[in-house]
């Protein structure tokens, strides 16, 4: 009767039917701040779809930058108008206008 | 524009603990690319540096909506972060759209695991809910009730053995 379907792996923390891995979505729940360590485990679950509908909705308004500058190649600066000029994405400006002027990633590498 | 209490949260976007690996801080850039490329038309490209920042942005993500949910429990006293706070918070945040694709994908999800693994216990559950009723509506006895309120798994049991009981005269409430 039961056999291992596509939700099979929904429990446990494997992929599963998701696009992210739940064990690292948990991790970065975890870095956000010292007050948060327990975490039930329908909450990396939920956050599996949202982050998809996030990157989805971020890619596709940055996307129309891209053709408005008639290019076809999506770029860090695509990405940066479109959360400038969304009032959701308020809380990325920081980060976005950071990159933009120094990759924050080089900076932030060191142990 | 902003939201209230933005700037508090960003003071903390890159200081959380300096040893924290790069590979954990980020979910892996071949699944993001995988999602970004849903959202573009056939002949879109993606540059690297945009799946970087798609990468840094959806880390951004999580910690805005952890942060606000995870405020929320301290408010109401709970340790444990679950996915309706993260539900509330997102509405909070202005991410209403995401709530209702979001409460279908949480619903489908207790159905399967309802299927899988706790669907006896499930049953066990209801049965002793109509159990319950019955005893409660039929005997208002002091002592029923509190036997009958503890959240035990075996208060089914024990209101079993307790109708029993009545239909025995009472000798085994003991």
């Amino acid at each position: 009767m039961r056999q291992a379907g596509i939700y099979s792996g929904i429990l446990c923390g494997k992929n599963g039917p998701h696009s992210l891995p739940l064990s690292r979505i948990k991790k970065i729940m975890k870095q956000s701040g010292e007050d948060v360590k327990m975490i039930s485990c329908e909450a990396p679950l939920v956050f599996a779809k949202a982050c998809e509908l996030f990157i989805e909705e971020l890619t596709a308004r940055a996307y129309k930058v891209t053709m408005q500058g008639k290019r076809r190649t999506l770029q860090r600066e695509d990405i940066a108008a479109a959360v400038t000029a969304t009032d959701l994405f308020d809380f990325l400006l920081e980060m976005v206008s950071a990159s933009v002027i120094n990759d924050g990633r080089t900076t932030t590498e060191s142990t | 524009m902003a939201s209230p209490g933005d700037g508090s949260r960003e003071n903390g976007e890159h200081s959380p603990r300096s040893n924290v690996r790069e590979q954990d801080r980020f979910l892996p850039v071949a699944n993001i690319s995988r999602i970004m490329k849903k959202a573009l038309p056939a002949n879109g490209k993606i540059a690297k540096d945009a799946k970087e920042t798609t990468q840094e942005c959806v880390s951004e993500f999580i910690s805005f909506i952890t942060s606000e949910a995870s405020e929320k429990c301290q408010r109401e006293k709970r340790k444990t972060i679950n996915g309706d706070d993260l539900l509330s918070a997102m509405a909070t945040l202005g991410f209403e759209e995401y709530i209702e694709p979001l409460k279908l994908y949480l619903q489908k999800y207790r159905e399967m695991e309802g299927d899988s693994k706790l669907s006896t216990k499930v049953a066990d559950n209801a049965g002793k809910r109509e159990a319950t009723g019955l005893q409660v509506a039929n005997q208002p006895g002091t002592s029923t009730q509190v036997e009958l309120k503890m959240p035990n798994h075996s208060s089914f049991a024990h209101g079993m053995t307790y109708m029993q009981s009545q239909f025995h005269g009472g000798d085994l409430s003991g």
